[in-house]
């Protein structure tokens, strides 16, 4: 068990460099040179994994975030029209009321996280496709001119530094963990444990709802297929940082920082080798599957489902 | 001398750096009812997890009639004539009582790929009507009976095929007077037919009277193996201690500490189908006892004062009236909650022991910008892991690794950091050794004296009449009786009151 732990806190930090050279290498270091290019996948999945980090840790899964960014960067396309500030803050909550939802039917309904957010990235989805059905939904012009990478950079450091000082130093972490690791003796320590799960993914939501303006800064437009996949990159990023998928007392905050960039560096260098898109998910679902076969905290878990 | 059934030899087993089992060698005999004793963590049920196939051997043998036995799994074990009664549920859920019995075993009512349910019913129905247990159908859902009687059933599963040794780890605990004479009525029978019982038991005065044979092991280390009757509690204590005890480890005093002061007032609690119409009165300075059958609702008056009951009527309420209806606000208010289903609600299990202890406290940890430091909650895990000694190689440590005893010592660990007024203790000394049963006493005898009040939950008489100031007995989901500390109480007394 023991060498499992070290493994675990090892091997991503390890791969990531080893990968990150080995694709220099064959990409005659391409990767280096166009480094903004391959860093700007990266914010919008480190956002949104950021809060995912939060809802796995306390033992639930999300796979709406795809769909929520999708809504949430059509609500920032129209809203922009009018006012940026407002465009952003319509994104926000877009992302927030859908997290919201999440949490009432997984909290107040008691179906498990993973079917109420299957259930949910469908029939966003649905709405998405229908919004954009004649043609993608443009921004304001003035939008593609906060697309600097100093905005992006410098929000995505405030925004993860942030979540990773309020995971780390207070209460909200310990709980979240304490959760994850066992929810009815959470609930008799005294955590208002419903409370906290509507809240992380009202939190999860709304941290993808502000992603969502820096997804459309990019092109300034939403087309059906926005945000689509997001939500499997989230999780392959967080499994590829050594995320335990139960959550629990053994999460990492770093699973966020180096899972996300592992899957960008995976991602634009198999791109770069100009490997298809059918095969470059061949790989990433081997990858994937490998990852968490060594990483699954079987201990943990009592029961395989 | 009888005949050789078991030899364990050179046995070890470890987990990471602890040695659970440490080259432990001796004979168990054929037609013997044999004692394993030790303390919490000492390996007994270790020893026999190994020998019944739930955990791998690291070295050494087990010798079983003169050959090797190394079983994989359960159904393994009962291949080689071996079989265990299990401390906590045994059984399965969702499945009915003869599949449970054939748990394993369901070849033998298979033809072509297909389970001939009624044979199987049959036979099974047959088996309980010979162990006298015909009020239990074969066909019946498990789920149906309460737990007594499906350690009924567990009985049955494992013995019908009369196994050459039955391990019956610390199953009594679990059971009411009944259902432990109908246990002790198999191991007699088991013992007469020539076949062998492995019994696990914290109860010693039990240990003297069931068993042949005793072996004690202390911190994974065989220290001796003694027959039943040579010895008495005392030499067995020593044996497992290592030292002398104080043969009297209950209060002596008598009422000292109460005051008049009423701490908290419990008015016509109801919850529906285990609590009707419940009142009471808590004092500062009192351990009020509660006692009664299992069932009979004593145990949802924890989780009642504790604002943990579901659908619960009636009030509680503190002594400057505020009401106590919820988890946080019984904590917030000073109110602590150690529940007697320890690994599910008491501790959580796959957390270090810090974070454990820390949990409730994390208020008080946070500094005034709201942030936690490590070093706080390091100091002060460490603080009360060290005041409760909890055997550990640091606060990092998962709790899962511990001993039952040391994890009762965490949850205590925490509801004293959390410095409680109102400590309600479900089955504090369950499945807990005399030493740290001993060190339970002690605290709750330091608490009241320090003006503290204490509720206490236990099944096991001879603690209620030791250590509380009054004892309310519970009977079908209401107050059958109150009876006040004297000398003159004895277990008949209470027992009268309880069926």
């Amino acid at each position: 068990m023991n060498k499992n732990n070290i493994l675990r806190a090892v091997l991503p930090i390890a791969g990531l460099f080893v990968i990150f050279i080995i694709f220099n290498i064959f990409t005659n270091w391409r990767m280096v040179s166009n480094l903004p290019l391959v860093l700007s996948q990266a914010y919008v999945v480190m956002i949104s994994a950021t809060g995912v980090f939060f809802i796995m840790t306390m033992g639930g899964l999300d796979f709406s975030q795809g769909s929520i960014l999708g809504i949430s960067s059509i609500a920032v396309c129209i809203l922009s029209k009018y006012n940026i500030p407002l465009a952003i803050l319509g994104g926000v909550c877009t992302g927030a009321i859908i997290g919201g939802i999440n949490g009432y039917f997984y909290v107040n309904r008691k179906i498990q996280s993973f079917i109420v957010t299957i259930c949910t990235m469908f029939l966003l989805r649905g709405v998405i496709r229908y919004l954009t059905t004649n043609a993608p939904v443009a921004g304001s012009a003035a939008l593609v001119n906060f697309d600097t990478i100093e905005l992006k950079v410098g929000i995505t450091v405030i925004i993860v530094l942030t979540a990773f000082v309020i995971f780390r130093f207070t209460k909200f972490g310990k709980y979240l963990k304490a959760i994850g690791a066992g929810e009815k003796a959470a609930i008799f320590a005294g955590i208002r444990t419903d409370n906290m799960k509507f809240l992380v993914y009202v939190l999860a939501g709304a941290m993808t709802g502000f992603a969502a303006f820096i997804n459309v800064i990019k092109v300034g437009s939403v087309t059906s297929s926005g945000g689509s996949q997001l939500e499997t990159q989230i999780l392959i990023a967080l499994v590829l940082g050594g995320m335990p998928i139960s959550g629990g007392a053994k999460v990492r905050f770093e699973n966020i920082i180096i899972g996300s960039l592992l899957y960008i560096v995976l991602n634009s260098g198999l791109t770069m080798m100009g490997f298809s898109t059918q095969m470059m998910q061949l790989i990433q679902g081997v990858v994937f599957l490998i990852f968490v076969a060594v990483f699954a905290d079987r201990k943990s878990i009592q029961v395989i489902k | 001398m009888s005949e050789v059934r078991l030899q364990v030899e050179h046995l070890c087993k470890s987990f990471g750096i602890t040695k659970a089992v440490a080259d432990v060698s001796f004979n168990i005999n054929k037609g013997e009812v044999h004692a394993l004793i030790g303390e919490n963590g000492s390996g007994k049920s270790t020893l026999t997890n190994m020998l019944t196939g739930i955990y791998t051997i690291d070295s050494g043998k087990f010798i079983l009639d003169g050959k090797e036995v190394n079983p994989k799994n359960q159904v393994d074990a009962n291949n080689e004539g071996i079989s265990i009664i299990v401390q906590e549920l045994g059984t399965l859920s969702g499945l009915t009582v003869a599949e449970n019995i054939f748990l394993g075993h369901e070849d033998k009512f298979t033809k072509f790929g297909i389970k001939n349910t009624n044979l199987m019913n049959k036979i099974a129905t047959d088996l309980l009507k010979k162990y006298g247990f015909e009020r239990i159908k074969a066909g019946e859902i498990i789920d149906h009976y309460n737990f007594e009687d499906r350690k009924l059933i567990e009985i049955v599963k494992a013995t019908y095929f009369d196994p050459k040794i039955v391990v019956i780890d610390e199953t009594t605990t679990a059971l009411s007077n009944e259902g432990r004479h109908e246990l002790y009525k198999h191991m007699e029978r088991i013992k007469k037919s020539g076949n062998t019982v492995i019994f696990i038991s914290h109860d010693l005065p039990e240990i003297l009277e069931k068993s042949d044979t005793i072996t004690v092991l202390r911190d994974g280390v065989y220290i001796d193996t003694v027959l039943s009757k040579d010895m008495d509690e005392e030499g067995l204590r020593k044996l497992m201690v290592g030292r002398e005890l104080e043969g009297d480890y209950y209060r002596k005093d008598y009422g000292d500490s109460v005051r008049d002061e009423v701490v908290l007032s419990v008015k016509k609690v109801s919850v529906p189908g285990i609590l009707n119409d419940v009142s009471f009165e808590l004092h500062r300075g009192e351990i009020l006892g509660f006692g009664g059958l299992s069932e009979s609702g004593m145990h949802e008056i924890g989780k009642a004062v504790f604002g943990a009951s579901y659908d619960r009527s009636g009030s509680v309420v503190l002594a400057d009236g505020t009401q106590i209806n919820d988890i946080p606000t019984a904590i917030a208010n000073s109110i602590a909650y150690t529940s007697k289903d320890r690994d599910n609600e008491s501790v959580v299990m796959n957390q270090s022991i810090g974070d454990n202890i820390c949990l409730p406290s994390l208020d008080k940890l946070t500094s005034k910008w709201k942030f936690l430091s490590d070093r706080a909650m390091n100091d002060f895990a460490n603080e009360y892991a060290k005041k409760m000694s909890v055997k550990m190689v640091n606060t990092e440590q998962f709790v899962s690794d511990l001993s039952g005893g040391n994890k009762q010592k965490v949850v205590l660990a925490r509801w004293i950091g959390k410095d409680s007024d109102i400590v309600v203790l479900d089955s504090p000394t369950r499945g807990i050794d005399i030493k740290v049963k001993q060190d339970i006493y002690n605290l709750m005898n330091h608490m009241i004296k320090n003006g503290k009040s204490i509720i206490m939950i236990s099944e096991e008489l001879m603690e209620l009449i030791g250590m509380c100031d009054r004892i309310i007995i519970m009977k079908d989901g209401k107050i059958s009786g109150e009876i006040d500390r004297s000398v003159e109480i004895g277990e008949n007394t209470l027992i009268s009151m309880m069926v």
